[in-house]
C-alpha cells in the first residue's frame, strides 16, 4: 500500500503546504524560472530521512525514499509531526477530502463521516496550482457541496490559473440550488467532472441506502440543475443486494431522465468503513449471478450511453462486457493476490481492493 | 402529472407509442382508448413517468431531460468538412443505371479545365475546417488521376489531416493508379452488384470484363487491406439478383455489411416508368432481405447485416446516429457538404445534381468561381425537416426518420406532394414497421441479430418497453 502520511519534522510551528524537489527539479525551476515561495529543495538525505530547505522554511522528513516524493506537494502538520501527501506527482489517483461532513448516511459508505470539520481550502488551492502538469485532481468527502460557496469559487480561481488542469468531483448533488447555476454554469465543462450516485429509480429503495428521507426527490433537482449548467456529468451506481434487481429498471431511468450524463458507473461494493460492517447484508455476488448486470448493460448502451464497471475483476466478468470493465481501484487502494501474476489480463485489470480479505470474495475468481 | 403528446400507430395486434424526443413502448388498444379518453390509470402514470413520457413541473428532472432528448434528436448542422468533386463526367462503362451521370469515355468537354481545377483549390484553400474529407466521384475519377493527385498533394498540405475516398469502377487499373490507392489516407468504394450474372448485366456487359473487375476488386481487398475497400450493390426491382449469390459475393471477400441502394430515380424516369410502381415490390424485397439475413446470422454465425437497416434501428434507439447523409433531420443542405461538378458547379447531392443534368429543374446553389448562392439553400433547406410537416407530425415514426426534398422533386416535380404518398415516406415506414416489429419479436434467431445490429452484448424482452 502507498503512504499517503509521512513523519515530518519542521521548526515552523504553523501548518503551511510544499512542493519537495528532488536535486533535478530543483534545478529545473531554476532553469525555467518556475520557483515559488512553496518550493522546498532536497539537501540531506540519508539513515532514513529527508531533509529540505528553502530560504525560510526546513523539514525533515523519515521512513521514505526522496526520489517517490520527488514533486509531490505535502501538507505539514507541525503539531502532529505528519506530512500530508495532498498531490502524488507520479500518480492519476489525487484527491482532496474537502470535508468529513455529510448529510447523507449510505449503508456501504467506505469513509464514514464525521461532525468535525477543518477548513483547509486554502492549503487545497495552493496544492492544486503547484500541481504536475496536466493533472486531473479529485474533490471528495464527506459531501463536499456543503462547503459549496467556498468549491466553487475555488474550483474557478484553479482553473482559470491552471488551464491544463482538471477537476473531478464526487457530490450526492442534493445541495445545489437555482442561485448556483451562473457559477456552475462558468466552469469549464470539459475539465469538471460531477461523479453523482443514483443508487435506484425507486426513491424508497434510494433513500434508504443513503440513509436520508427525501435524499431522491432532492437528488433529482440537483441533477436537473446540473444539466441545465451544461455540466458534465458521471453517474455512479453501487451494486448490492438491495438494488441488484432494480438495476435494468434504474437503466431505463437513467437514459430517459438522465440522458445527459455522459457515463455511468456500475460500481462493486468496497469491504471498508461501512461497507465492511454491512458487508454480509449488502455483497451481490456478481460473479455468479451477473443478469442483472448485464440486462442494464444492454439496454443503456442501446441507448446510446456508456456504461462501465468499476471496481470489476476481469475474470469476474462474462466475456463480452470485460472491455467494459477498466483498471479503477486508485493505485494506493489495490492489490492483486499472488495468483494473478499468471494473468494475461492484469495490467487493465481493476484488481481487488487492498482491504478484501480473501473470505468476501467472489465465487468465480481466477487467472485468465 | 403532464404526459407529453403521444402518436400511435397499429403494430400487429398491439399498438406503438412515441413521443418527440423519440421515446417510444408497445401498447394495447386498451391503453389508447384510456389515454385519447383522458382516463389513464395510476399505473399508466407510473409507467409513462418511468419511460420518460411525462413531466410535473417545467424545469424539473423529467421535463430538462425530454428537452435534452428533443434537441439530441435533432442532426446539428457541422462545418463544411466534406467535399464531393466530380473531376470527369466521363466514364469507361455505362451502366444500366447510371445514363444521366456520365459521359463517354473520350467525349470532349466533360473535365475539369484547367481554370476550374484552381477555382476548385482556392475553394478548397479558404474553408474553415482544419480536417478534410475528400470523396471523387465521376463518372471514373481515375480517368484524371493528374487531377486527383493534384488535389490530394494540395489537401495534404492544406490541412491538418485529410482522407480521400475514390469511387471507382476499378475495372482499368494502371501501377500509377495503385501508387494513388495504396496512400494510407486514400480508400476505396466501388460497387459489386452480385453474382457475375447480375453485375455484368447491370454494369460491364461483358463475363471478360466483369472477371477484370472482380480481380481487381480481390486485388485491391489483398494489397490496401479490407478495412480500406468498400463496395455496396444496387438493385433494380425489375431484376433484382439472387440473396444467396449476392451474400456470397460479400461474404466471400470479408465484407459484412451489404447497403441494398435501389437504381436511382433517374435512371427509370428515362424509361418512361411509374414514378411509385416498384415501392411495394422494394419493400417486399428488403423486408426479405433482412429476414433471411437473420436467419443465417442464427444458423450459421454469418455476423452480416443490412446497413441501411441497421441505421434505422440505430436512429430507433438512440439519438446521435446522423452519419448517414440521406437519413437524418433537418438534413440541411451544403451544410457539411457539398458537390462540386465537372464543370465547377456546386450542388446540395449527388442526385441534385443528376436532377438538374436532366434538365428537370436547376438545383445548382453556386460554383467554385463565384461561390455558395445562400439565397437558394436557404429555400431548400426551409422545406429540409420533418418536425411541423403537416403529414409528419402525427407519424409515430417522425423523431427517427428524416426528409429527401431532392428526391421529392424528382419524382413528382414538387417539394409539397403529400409525404405520405412519397416514395421516401413509404419506404421508410416499412422499415421502420419492420424495426418495431422485430424489437418486440419473441424469437431467438431475431435476438441474435438485433444484438449485433444495435451494437450490444445481448437483446432480451426488456430492450423495447411495454405497458403490461
Amino acid at each position: 500500500m502507498i503512504p499517503l502520511r509521512i513523519t515530518a519534522a519542521t521548526p515552523a510551528v504553523a501548518p503551511f503546504v510544499a512542493r519537495l524537489n528532488a536535486e533535478g527539479r530543483a534545478f529545473e525551476l531554476e532553469r525555467t524560472s518556475g520557483r515559488t515561495p512553496f518550493d522546498l529543495d532536497l539537501e540531506i538525505v540519508g539513515e532514513g530521512r529527508s531533509v529540505y530547505r528553502s530560504s525560510s522554511a526546513e523539514l525533515e522528513l523519515r521512513g521514505i525514499d526522496a526520489g517517490e516524493v520527488d514533486g509531490d506537494v505535502v501538507f505539514i502538520d507541525p503539531s502532529r509531526g505528519i506530512a500530508h501527501r495532498l498531490v502524488r506527482a507520479r500518480s492519476a489517483h489525487n484527491t482532496f477530502l474537502i470535508t468529513e461532513r455529510c448529510d447523507q448516511l449510505c449503508v456501504m459508505c467506505s469513509q464514514p463521516p464525521k461532525r468535525g470539520h477543518v477548513d483547509m481550502f486554502p492549503y487545497f488551492e495552493a496544492a492544486a496550482l503547484l500541481a504536475p502538469a496536466n493533472m486531473v485532481l479529485g474533490i471528495s468527502g464527506g459531501e463536499p457541496t456543503l462547503f459549496k460557496d467556498q468549491l466553487l469559487p475555488f474550483l474557478d480561481r484553479v482553473l482559470t490559473h491552471r488551464r491544463d488542469l482538471s477537476f473531478h468531483i464526487l457530490t450526492n448533488a442534493q445541495h445545489f440550488e437555482p442561485t448556483d447555476l451562473p457559477s456552475l454554469a462558468r466552469l469549464p465543462h470539459d475539465r469538471v467532472t460531477w461523479g453523482v450516485p443514483l443508487y435506484s429509480s425507486d426513491l424508497v429503495i434510494h433513500d434508504s441506502i443513503v440513509g436520508k428521507d427525501g435524499a431522491f426527490q432532492k437528488l433529482t433537482g440537483g441533477l436537473a440543475i446540473l444539466a441545465k449548467s451544461g455540466a458534465t456529468l458521471e453517474l455512479r451506481t453501487v451494486l448490492m443486494s438491495r438494488n441488484a434487481a432494480d438495476l435494468p429498471d434504474l437503466a431505463r431511468f437513467v437514459t430517459s431522465q438522465v440522458p445527459f450524463s455522459s457515463s455511468w458507473a456500475i460500481m462493486q461494493l468496497e469491504n471498508i468503513g461501512f461497507g465492511r460492517l454491512n458487508w454480509n447484508e449488502l455483497f451481490f455476488d456478481h460473479s455468479v449471478q451477473f443478469e442483472p448486470v448485464a440486462n442494464a448493460i444492454d439496454l443503456a448502451r442501446s441507448r446510446g450511453l456508456n456504461v462501465w464497471l468499476y471496481n470489476f475483476p476481469r475474470c469476474t466478468v462474462p466475456e463480452g462486457y470485460r472491455h467494459l470493465a477498466p483498471a479503477t481501484i486508485s493505485d494506493w487502494k489495490r492489490r492483486y493476490p499472488a495468483a494473478c501474476e499468471e494473468c494475461s489480463v492484469r495490467d487493465g485489470c481493476s484488481g481487488l481492493f487492498e482491504w478484501h480479505t480473501d473470505d468476501r470474495g467472489f465465487q468465480r475468481f481466477g487467472t485468465l | 402529472m403532464n404526459v407529453w403528446p403521444l402518436r400511435f400507430r397499429k403494430s400487429g395486434t398491439e399498438y406503438l407509442f412515441s413521443d418527440d424526443a423519440g421515446g417510444f413502448f408497445r401498447a394495447d388498444q386498451a391503453f389508447l382508448e384510456r389515454y385519447v379518453a383522458d382516463g389513464l390509470l395510476l399505473s399508466d402514470y407510473d409507467f409513462l413517468r418511468h419511460g420518460g413520457h411525462t413531466f410535473a413541473e417545467v424545469g424539473d428532472l423529467a421535463h430538462t431531460a425530454f428537452a435534452y432528448r428533443w434537441s439530441q434528436r435533432q442532426a446539428v448542422r457541422p462545418e463544411l468538412a466534406y467535399l464531393i468533386l466530380v473531376p470527369t463526367l466521363r466514364c469507361n462503362l455505362s451502366c444500366g443505371y447510371c445514363q444521366v451521370s456520365r459521359a463517354a469515355e473520350h467525349a470532349k468537354g466533360y473535365d475539369w479545365t484547367e481554370e476550374t481545377t484552381e477555382a476548385v483549390l482556392r475553394y478548397l484553400d479558404q474553408l474553415g475546417t482544419s480536417d478534410i474529407k475528400i470523396e471523387f466521384q465521376g463518372g471514373e475519377p481515375l480517368l484524371r488521376i493528374d487531377l486527383l493527385e493534384r488535389v490530394r498533394s494540395f489537401c495534404r498540405e492544406r490541412f491538418a489531416s485529410s482522407k480521400f475516398v475514390v469511387c471507382t469502377n476499378l475495372q482499368e487499373m494502371s501501377p500509377r493508379e495503385w501508387a494513388f490507392l495504396e496512400a494510407g489516407d486514400t480508400f476505396v468504394s466501388t460497387s459489386l452488384d452480385g453474382d457475375m450474372a447480375t453485375h455484368s448485366r447491370q454494369r460491364t456487359h461483358s463475363a471478360q470484363a466483369t472477371s477484370k473487375f472482380l480481380s481487381n476488386l480481390d486485388e485491391a481487398i489483398e494489397r490496401l487491406g479490407p478495412h480500406k475497400v468498400s463496395a455496396l450493390p444496387t438493385i433494380d426491382i425489375d431484376n433484382p439478383p439472387d440473396f444467396e449469390a449476392l451474400i456470397n459475393a460479400y461474404r466471400s471477400r470479408g465484407m459484412r455489411s451489404l447497403y441494398l441502394r435501389p437504381v436511382n430515380h433517374q435512371g427509370f424516369a428515362r424509361r418512361g416508368r411509374s414514378v411509385d410502381a416498384d415501392i411495394e415490390r422494394w419493400n417486399a424485397l428488403h423486408h426479405a432481405f433482412v429476414e433471411h439475413l437473420i436467419d443465417l446470422n442464427y444458423r450459421i454465425g454469418a455476423g452480416l447485416e443490412e446497413y441501411y437497416f441497421s441505421q434505422c434501428l440505430r436512429r430507433a434507439l438512440r439519438s446521435g446516429a446522423d452519419e448517414h447523409v440521406d437519413l437524418r433531420n433537418p438534413n440541411f443542405f451544403a451544410s457539411d457538404y457539398l458537390v462540386v461538378d465537372h464543370d465547377g458547379k456546386f450542388y446540395p447531392t449527388d442526385e441534385a445534381r443528376m436532377l438538374s443534368r436532366i434538365g428537370r429543374i436547376d438545383l445548382s446553389i453556386g460554383d467554385v468561381f463565384s461561390g455558395l448562392q445562400t439565397e437558394k439553400t436557404d429555400t431548400l433547406n426551409a422545406a429540409s425537416l420533418n418536425n411541423y410537416d403537416p403529414d409528419c407530425v402525427h407519424c409515430t415514426f417522425q423523431p427517427f426518420c428524416g426528409s429527401d426534398l431532392i428526391d421529392d422533386i424528382s419524382r413528382y416535380g414538387r417539394s409539397d406532394r403529400a409525404k405520405t404518398k412519397t416514395w421516401f415516406c413509404r419506404r421508410h415506414t416499412s422499415i421502420f414497421d419492420h424495426v418495431f416489429e422485430l424489437m418486440y419479436r419473441d424469437d431467438p434467431a431475431t435476438k441474435h441479430s438485433l444484438a449485433q445490429w444495435s451494437g450490444v452484448v445481448s437483446w432480451g424482452r426488456h430492450m423495447a418497453p411495454e405497458l403490461a
